[in-house]
């Protein structure tokens, strides 16, 4: 398949970005590793009019340490942060969520920025424009209805970024740059859990930089999935504990993660939390396995998740 | 022939690996010539509706559009492999059937203008009633698909054998059992292509194919042109499986195109269109029901089996058979009844498959087990038992005339240690076994042979020309280490001009497994006809009877004193002084029934030959997750003489691939007529991390008829692998799979219905 027309743009810093994306009046799309923009583009999800390249941008490609946060830059590939000191030593949800992704060919050339700001999945939806035309448009193509589930009034689509969930459970948050400045977020805050438009994101802006603060912690990334490569999770469950107290985020069902704090590690807590989120999930058919059993998965993979991260927390 | 062998049997690298690993092969998509343009195929958007009419004049008005066809402009001929299954007129003007079936074509200087111009054609449709599921589509009111197909039964094999029901009624366990299994995709890497040139009135084409002789001859009926008039050549083949075996709706377009157009057109298919509108996998509701007496014999075998076709034949007779001929090969069935009904329903086209018929072997070889772990019996001696042995006849009257069976399921089960494993399974951990037995050929009528023509050049090398087509599994290599043999002469000494439909002789092509056993049967007779011609002038110039005469590297010599010897180029040339140059031919026809037909005449040799597998995997299951692992997987294989070890060894492993670790995550998913994978990502091929540790083995069984002993190497193993996963898993769990691909969703479910957990 081949890729539509588009203006293409380099730019050398964020400000040169941000002026590009102003000059194509919104239909401008940036790209960083471009594992998920390429391929949106040649199914004609996305048809931006100039694609504007960030890769040459010096700044999104650091990782540093600031006044005990570890900050990121997103343009940072996923391989170099899981091979990062600080991600092998301090916060191994995190790395075993970098691990998991894809594989390793895709790790080096994916950025971390890119994989948290993936687009949200449907089995009905990343499709060829042919099939999506014959099939009718749903609505996260701009139609009226959900193909999945007929007479839903929302868009159940995947949210299917693994490292997400495992830096939400490490509390981090993002640094966003626009056409109206810059502010920094907690990155829960940047899901708005509309499965049409998955991000908070205003017009033009940047997601510059992920901090994680840097404390060691004990954690774990339970993924699911068919085969032990490739494959987008069907569902994800990140857990980071540190001093007693932690975090429990599922993903890869329905358009944003959620998070569960684990306010102390009895027993009965952690149960509560797994069974929680197992309740709260609200898988369809728009993935590999069956919704039913996704569901049950929930629970299933927190419990293993928070298994682990204990074992390691002794 | 005597068993010191210099190249037949030994590891060689494949004579195409070069060109392969160097990515100097050119496949279809490689192809450029001058002035040649750029197809695209608009397709149907619905299930089942009627075509009202097609417009083509605005996209013919687009700059750059040099042709536009729809059926149309083609002459009203459709297709069908057998007489009573012509009914694929491949680009359709009275209905669609499928979503993604071809309906109208452009050609254009680039690939951007043929897309604007498809979008610029203009379709009236009015849109029917569709189905689905092929149970649906057997029921009275249904939609109703094609109107020679009554309740949308397109096929029905019915075999007898013996009297299933009192053999039934005297058997001391009877057990009954329907099981399911999605269909697949062929997922080849190559994506289908074809290149497609008129000039002069003769048609050119280059695709992957598995038989270039049919091809031909089927566009030459579907273009009403003489067959002499279209040319298939050769082209390297990214993969075929089964799938390529037929005349594809693309050869049609690119050919109808290039003849409007006068210049040479070239179609490649996406990812998605290889998946939704070439050819996809039969998705299978097998019923199983088995008469076992107290000591493990089977007694009788009484099936009904459903077979969901997609919209049209396509290979459809042979489809609905092969699953039960591959087991009847294997197994003594005194007492058999088969109902096999092929269904046609509102999906893309259902061909033959490498790993045909799934839910069925691995349904009969798990119901197996469970019946002999009732009966207190194990399972290998129960195949064992039952298996069949040389001379003996299948049920349908074919003739076992080399069998390894029983020696593979020996070496199988020694080297797993599979009767201390398989009592001892407990939940989460299982062995499972899986035997088969393929034919090395079936009957084609007179394209059932294969013929070959040598000659031998100047400087003493050769070359050999042969119907013989190669889809990646090494047919052209196996040829070619077929004539090195016979001639004396290295294998990098031959050059090889195959599947090219002017240059090359018919031959059965590369579906049903007869490539060496037929194919390189007429390489080695004509190599054998041009080597007596080098023996007799070599013993006239050597003093020496003909027999005492050994050709090898490149030399002829006595047996009995070796000083007395000549170069192979000296008598060449000296033939060419006398005027007889070096050249020969040489062919051969299995021995088999050609009367015997798929419907109306079940019955009478089968193929030559069959090959037999025995497969063992060892699972272990997530009891949490459901989630299937294989530590370990056994293959051993009777395939005769290896030609080449290398390549059957690569071929058992790539079947371990496709049929064994598939079945625990391959399956086409729908959403009514819609196909919901239709990718390389949601689509879920095994990848190398998730393959287990392979062992394969090899039991060489010395064909009496195949060249040099071989048979056919390494299909059995994908006609049996799934059979092993769904064994493993029915004595890990003591319980059988009622559908594959188990995935874990599938075998938590198994799980919980054992435990009693309500869902």
């Amino acid at each position: 398949m081949i890729l539509p027309k588009f203006n293409y743009k380099k730019a050398e810093d964020i400000a040169a970005a941000i002026a590009l994306y102003e000059k194509a009046k919104g239909r401008a799309r940036y790209l960083a590793g471009g594992t998920d923009l390429i391929p949106r583009v040649k199914l004609r999800l996305s048809t931006p009019g100039t694609i504007i390249d960030l890769k040459g941008i010096e700044q999104l490609h650091t990782i540093s340490r600031q006044r005990g946060s570890l900050i990121i830059g997103a343009n940072v590939t996923l391989f170099e942060l899981k091979n990062h000191d600080v991600v092998k030593n301090h916060f191994p949800a995190l790395y075993e969520s970098l691990d998991a992704t894809s594989c390793e060919t895709l790790q080096m050339r994916g950025t971390i920025g890119g994989n948290i700001l993936q687009n949200t999945r449907c089995l009905l939806y990343n499709k060829s424009l042919e099939w999506r035309t014959a099939r009718g448009f749903c609505y996260k193509m701009g139609g009226e209805s959900c193909n999945v589930v007929p007479g839903a009034s929302e868009c159940f689509s995947n949210y299917c970024s693994d490292n997400a969930l495992s830096l939400l459970s490490l509390s981090a948050s993002v640094n966003l740059a626009g056409p109206g400045g810059e502010r920094k977020i907690k990155l829960e805050k940047l899901f708005s859990g509309n499965g049409r438009d998955p991000f908070t994101m205003r017009p033009g802006e940047i997601l510059t930089e992920i901090r994680v603060p840097v404390k060691a912690s004990s954690g774990a990334y339970e993924k699911l999935r068919v085969r032990n490569a490739i494959d987008y999770p069907l569902l994800g469950v990140a857990v980071s504990i540190r001093n007693g107290s932690g975090r429990v985020c599922v993903g890869g069902i329905g358009p944003a993660p959620r998070v569960y704090p684990l306010k102390d590690l009895s027993k009965t807590s952690l149960k509560e939390v797994a069974q929680h989120a197992r309740q709260e999930a609200k898988p369809v058919s728009n993935a590999a396995l069956s919704p039913g059993y996704r569901k049950k998965m929930v629970q299933t993979l927190t419990q293993r998740a928070v298994k682990r991260a204990l074992k390691e927390e002794k | 022939m005597s068993d010191d062998l210099n190249i037949v049997g030994k590891r060689v690298v494949r004579s195409d690996t070069l060109a392969k690993v160097t990515g100097q092969a050119r496949y279809t998509a490689d192809l450029k010539f001058p002035n040649m343009l750029t197809a695209k195929v608009l397709r149907s958007p619905f299930p089942h509706a009627r075509i009202l009419g097609i417009d083509l004049s605005r996209a013919l008005k687009v700059p750059g559009v040099k042709a536009a066809i729809s059926g149309f402009d083609a002459y009203g001929v459709k297709w069908g492999v057998f007489r009573y299954t012509q009914d694929h007129a491949m680009l359709p003007t009275d209905k669609v059937r499928y979503v993604g079936e071809d309906v109208a074509a452009v050609a254009a200087v680039d690939e951007e203008t043929a897309l604007e111009a498809l979008s610029l054609i203009k379709v009236d449709y009015e849109p029917l009633p569709a189905v689905f599921d092929p149970e649906e589509a057997m029921q009275e009111g249904a939609p109703q698909i094609h109107e020679a197909y009554q309740n949308n039964i397109n096929i029905h094999v019915h075999i007898d054998v013996g009297d299933v029901d009192r053999a039934m009624a005297e058997a001391f366990l009877v057990r009954e059992d329907t099981f399911k299994a999605a269909g697949e995709a062929y997922a080849m890497m190559e994506p289908y292509a074809v290149v497609a040139s008129y000039a002069n009135g003769f048609l050119e084409l280059w695709m992957p194919n598995a038989g270039p002789h049919v091809r031909a001859k089927a566009l030459s009926n579907l273009l009403k042109m003489p067959l002499n008039r279209v040319r298939v050549r050769h082209i390297y083949s990214g993969g075929a499986f089964g799938g390529r075996s037929e005349v594809s709706p693309g050869d049609l377009v690119a050919s109808l195109l290039s003849i409007k157009a006068g210049r040479p057109v070239k179609l490649v298919l996406s990812r998605e269109e290889n998946a939704t509108s070439t050819r996809q996998i039969h998705d299978m509701i097998a019923t199983v029901k088995t008469g076992m007496s107290r000591d493990g014999t089977i007694v009788a075998k009484d099936y009904r089996v459903i077979y969901d076709g997609g919209a049209y034949s396509s290979t459809g007779p042979i489809a609905t058979s092969i699953p039960f001929y591959v087991y009847e090969e294997c197994y003594r069935f005194p007492n058999v009844r088969y109902n096999g009904y092929r269904v046609l329903t509102n999906k893309g086209i259902r061909g033959m498959y490498g790993c045909h018929g799934r839910a069925f072997l691995a349904g009969n070889e798990s119901q197996m087990d469970l019946m002999a772990k009732e009966l207190g019996l194990d399972p290998v001696d129960v195949r064992l038992k039952n298996g069949l042995s040389s001379g003996e006849m299948t049920a349908t009257k074919s003739l076992i005339t080399s069998c390894g069976l029983a020696q593979t399921i020996a070496r199988a089960s020694e080297s797993t240690h599979f009767k201390e494993k398989w009592p001892k399974a407990k939940r989460g951990k299982g062995i499972g076994m899986g035997c088969i037995a393929i034919m090395c050929g079936f009957p084609m009528g007179f394209r059932s042979g294969s013929a070959c023509y040598v000659k031998m050049n100047d400087d003493g090398q050769a070359t050999i020309v042969t119907g013989v087509v190669d889809n990646g599994q090494g047919n052209e290599s196996v040829v070619i280490q077929v004539a090195s043999e016979v001639l004396g002469i290295p294998m990098e000494d031959i050059n090889l001009i195959n599947a090219d439909t002017e240059a090359t002789n018919l031959d059965p092509g590369a579906y049903s497994q007869a490539a060496t056993f037929v194919g390189a049967n007429a390489v080695r007779v004509a190599c054998e006809n041009a080597r007596r011609k080098i023996t007799a002038i070599a013993a006239e110039k050597l003093g020496v009877p003909a027999e005492d005469l050994d050709l090898k590297d490149r030399m002829v010599f006595s047996m009995t004193t070796p000083d007395k010897k000549m170069p192979v180029r000296w008598i060449v040339r000296e033939a060419f002084f006398r005027g007889d140059p070096i050249a020969a031919t040489g062919s051969y026809f299995p021995k088999i029934d050609i009367e015997r037909e798929w419907v109306s005449r079940p019955w009478g040799q089968m193929a030559g030959t069959f090959s037999f597998g025995t497969s063992v995997a060892e699972v272990r299951i997530d009891s949490h997750t459901g989630r299937i692992t294989v530590p370990r997987f056994t293959a051993a294989h009777d395939c005769g003489r290896p030609i080449n070890p290398m390549a059957v060894e690569g071929q058992m492993e790539g079947s371990i691939q496709q049929a064994g670790i598939a079945a625990i995550m391959e399956g086409n998913l729908w959403d009514h007529g819609f196909l919901l994978n239709p990718d390389l990502l949601e689509y879920k091929v095994p990848l190398a991390c998730d393959m287990p540790e392979i062992d394969t083995i090899i039991i060489s069984s010395m064909d009496p008829e195949g060249p040099f002993g071989a048979k056919e190497g390494g299909l059995t193993i994908r006609m049996n692998a799934y059979s092993a996963i769904a064994c493993a898993v029915t004595n890990a769990t003591d319980a059988l799979f009622t559908e594959l691909p188990l995935t874990p969703d599938r075998v938590l479910t198994i799980l919980e219905r054992k435990k009693g957990v309500k869902k």
